[in-house]
């Protein structure tokens, strides 16, 4: 007989419903991931009690760890389902796997999170280059190499809601914004035309809930698949607001 | 409940107060609890036991009417200012060091931790070192005793440490404040933007590590030293000389 896999998944309903423990049993394939494991749950929806269920909701879209939608919370560790692979994650907990939705989002249904507050806070710090119409408006600024090297790997964020899951900073009763909009806010403020709204990003930055509501806990920069680095972000998004308010105290 | 995520606006200042936090951290309070801790090893300087530090004390008391001003706006209010703000800090983050055992996250639990034992207790401390704080096992420090020995201050600090149960007490209250203050500059250098990459944060770890256990052994060595330090009653009752006071090796 085939081995099988033990998966426990934390399922809820509906938004309102409370939440409940289901394992199903999955029959091993080499090279499977998670996503893959929840299309095998959803073929057969039934529990390891041999009780009829229903397939598992789940978001999933790219499948190569770009788009951020499949992010969840895989055996305590969040990360996204496509890139965790079956066999990695046996290495790391031997005898089953456990799934269960990011918690610092309103769940919509089973491992499927609402994750408008991550843009809700991109938004507030004007996370993108303002243009003022469509036309021609010729070649852009130059932007010189090492300021391109320092930008790429902020480029990277798929706002996929690991940094603010594994955030102790980040949660129902404290109003950070969490790593990913702090560094989303770095990364518009050192492009030449992005710049324009550096002092609103500056301002937000400074605002209850900015910079001065993170805990250096650093676990943002251990959890993030994009490896982006966040701790840098952060400690220069603390230079640039301990000068812009300077600014603002003193005049400029 | 609050929507995640979303910055409550019009805490005007926010971040002022929070800056605040840091800085009260470092200046009056880091510092004087540096101060503090090296003052209280002088009890281990060779010479007449407890001399060296009667004069350190002796030079603090040379304020005079300054003393109880100083350190009112100089230690109480800040000190109580980042305690209590502290605390409310500490009630906005929700500790996972059980689920994601970084070193840096574990060291984020042990700040708020080592916060909330450091600030029970000083509080225990001050209470502890007046007269009125005979009921938990102390009595009045001072600068001269009743025999009027020349090391008065000594004698009274140890024998405001002198029962059993006072040991562990103090030994934990000065490693949980001694690794609050120096996690915290660490902290601190990031807030403040001084150190921003990884290798700055490391190397600045190292530092503030060393800083640590250096004046943890220097807050260690003055307890152990008051405890050393015999007091010999009938000395002090029947002559005033030197050798009231003596160090008895355990």
């Amino acid at each position: 007989m085939a081995k099988t896999i033990p998966v426990k998944i934390k399922r809820q309903d509906t938004p309102h419903d409370g939440s409940r423990w289901e394992t199903f049993d999955v029959p091993y394939e080499s090279g499977m991931n998670v996503t893959t494991v929840l299309q095998r749950i959803a073929a057969n929806p039934m529990t390891a009690e041999q009780q009829s269920s229903t397939p598992v909701a789940y978001d999933a879209c790219c499948l190569e760890e770009i788009c951020g939608a499949c992010t969840m919370v895989i055996n305590g560790r969040v990360r996204q389902a496509c890139s965790a692979l079956v066999d990695d994650l046996l290495q790391e907990q031997a005898d089953s796997i456990e799934l269960q939705p990011m918690t610092k989002f309103p769940v919509v249904r089973d491992l499927v999170v609402n994750r408008q507050p991550m843009f809700n806070s991109l938004s507030k710090v004007k996370a993108w280059v303002r243009v003022d119409g469509y036309h021609d408006m010729g070649s852009g600024p130059r932007v010189s190499e090492a300021t391109q090297e320092e930008a790429y790997p902020l480029s990277r964020c798929m706002t996929c809601g690991c940094c603010v899951e594994a955030c102790p900073q980040f949660n129902d009763h404290s109003p950070f914004i969490g790593p990913a909009a702090i560094s989303q806010a770095i990364l518009f403020n050192s492009h030449p035309t992005g710049a324009v709204d550096r002092e609103d990003r500056l301002a937000v930055l400074s605002d209850a809930g900015g910079i001065a509501d993170c805990g250096n806990s650093q676990n943002c920069v251990k959890v993030c698949p994009k490896e982006i680095p966040l701790t840098d972000s952060i400690a220069k998004a603390g230079r640039d607001t301990t000068l812009y308010k300077i600014r603002q105290w003193f005049g400029r | 409940m609050q929507q995640v995520g979303s910055p409550a606006s019009g805490e005007k200042y926010h971040f002022l107060i929070r800056r605040l936090h840091s800085a009260t951290g470092l200046v009056p309070v880091g510092i004087f609890l540096c101060i503090h801790l090296v003052t209280n090893a002088t009890v281990l300087l060779p010479g007449d036991p407890g001399y060296e530090f009667q004069k350190s004390v002796e030079r603090i008391h040379a304020l005079g009417p300054l003393l109880v001003p100083v350190e009112i706006i100089g230690i109480f209010v800040p000190l109580l200012f980042h305690s209590l703000l502290g605390v409310q800090i500490i009630l906005t983050g929700k500790s996972n060091a059980q689920q994601y055992r970084y070193g840096s996250n574990i060291r984020y639990t042990l700040q708020r931790t080592t916060g909330f034992i450091a600030f029970a207790f000083i509080l225990y401390h001050v209470w502890q070192v007046h007269w009125f704080g005979k009921p938990v096992g102390g009595g009045q420090f001072s600068l001269h005793d009743e025999a009027g020995n020349p090391a008065g201050a000594a004698t009274t600090a140890a024998a405001i440490q002198a029962a059993w149960w006072i040991a562990p007490i103090y030994a934990i209250g000065v490693v949980s404040t001694v690794y609050h203050l120096a996690n915290g500059i660490w902290t601190s250098l990031i807030t403040w933007g001084i150190t921003i990459r990884p290798k700055s944060q490391k190397t600045a770890g190292y530092i503030c590590a060393a800083f640590g256990v250096v004046l943890t052994l220097i807050g260690l060595g003055a307890l152990s030293g008051f405890r050393t330090l015999s007091i010999d009653s009938e000395d002090v009752h029947t002559k005033n000389t030197t050798h009231t006071v003596s160090r008895h090796v355990p």
